[in-house]
């Protein structure tokens, strides 16, 4: 067969090509890891979302080192977890599934983009490397409120994010002959144990304990100031673990009224 | 003649003139070097696209079966 130089030239080329696109290809998904979407996750009823373990708590959870999983429901028309927190240098799994109709998970100018189909799992790992803001988007017109279906991430420095969540109760009301005791309640759902200064700042009376919040745990724990030090007054409390605070405030009274009273009232008499 | 034989040469039929040229003689150097760019613009273009602007747009989707295995293995 006669081949003409040129159409040689231009088989050979148009050869190099095609190799060179699968060779690109093998490169992404050998040396950097890039895959496809996963759908591996078993399928469940759409009606049952907020049954299953995962997606009726939706939220971050820590599964390692640096690594964390992120349970995200996208429903018309919002995202849940809102916003999403991670911290960066870390590993993180994406398992997303909607209660309703087909949405988007989409991270605004990333590759981290999904179909959410109603009872289907997807799930996608991503590393996130720096620090940084993104929003979430829902791409498939979902209903009315669609163009207003958004979210955002935010992922900080590994220093700045704890998974630690600070709940504290007072009374209202507190006699001045008797204490004022702040419950607090530190839930750290991470894995590492969070040690730090649990302060209660009132009027000018400041009380602090060091204490460990051990890892996937809640401590319980109460803080003591005594009324008569604050004086007869309006006071605002604060607790406060690293940056967590909580706060409130409480009347310290001469005298509790109604309970005193239907308790036998006897300094009224 | 033999059309093959490499040597162009000057016939007349009737009165127009003919100039058959062999096989390999047929140069189209123009068409050469349209084609060339063509094939430039695409390895580029494809270049660009996932080099820069499908890479460049981190964080990516990771953790297909290869790179587990690697994983495991290294």
């Amino acid at each position: 067969m006669n081949i003409h130089t040129y159409e040689k030239l231009w088989l050979v080329a148009a050869m190099v090509l095609i190799v060179g696109f699968i060779a690109t290809i093998t490169y992404g998904s050998v040396a950097l890891g890039i895959t496809m979407v996963g759908d591996q996750q078993p399928t469940i009823e759409p009606s049952d979302v907020s049954d299953d373990d995962r997606f009726s708590d939706p939220r971050v959870e820590q599964v390692g080192e640096n690594e964390y999983e992120v349970y995200v429901v996208a429903q018309t028309f919002v995202f849940r977890p809102d916003p999403i927190e991670i911290p960066a240098e870390s590993t993180v799994t994406f398992y997303v599934t909607s209660p309703d109709v087909i949405h988007s998970f989409s991270v605004v100018g990333t590759n981290i983009n999904t179909m959410v189909i109603p009872g289907e799992i997807s799930q996608m790992t991503a590393e996130f490397d720096e620090t940084g803001e993104y929003g979430i988007l829902c791409n498939e017109y979902c209903g009315t409120g669609h163009h207003d279906m958004e979210g955002s991430m935010s992922v900080v420095s590994p220093d700045e994010f704890d998974m630690l969540e600070l709940s504290a109760e007072a009374p209202d009301e507190v006699a001045i002959d008797d204490d004022l005791t702040v419950n607090v309640s530190l839930e750290n759902r991470a894995l590492d144990d969070e040690t730090d200064t649990l302060t209660l700042a009132v009027g000018d009376e400041t009380v602090t304990e060091d204490v460990t919040a051990a890892g996937g745990d809640t401590l319980e724990t109460t803080l003591t100031v005594d009324a008569d030090a604050l004086g007869v007054d309006d006071h605002d409390w604060t607790v406060s673990f690293g940056d967590h605070e909580e706060s409130g405030s409480v009347s310290v009274l001469e005298e509790l009224d109604e309970d005193d009273d239907e308790n036998g009232g006897e300094t009224d008499g | 003649m033999n059309p093959s034989d490499g040597d162009g040469e000057l016939t007349r039929a009737g009165d127009t003139a003919v100039r058959e040229i062999g096989h390999d003689e047929f140069d189209p150097i123009g068409t050469l070097a349209l084609i060339g760019i063509y094939f430039l613009i695409l390895v580029l273009m494809w270049l660009f696209m996932y080099f820069v602007e499908f890479i460049g747009n981190e964080p990516t989707v990771i953790g297909g079966a290869i790179a587990t295995l690697l994983e495991v293995m290294l």
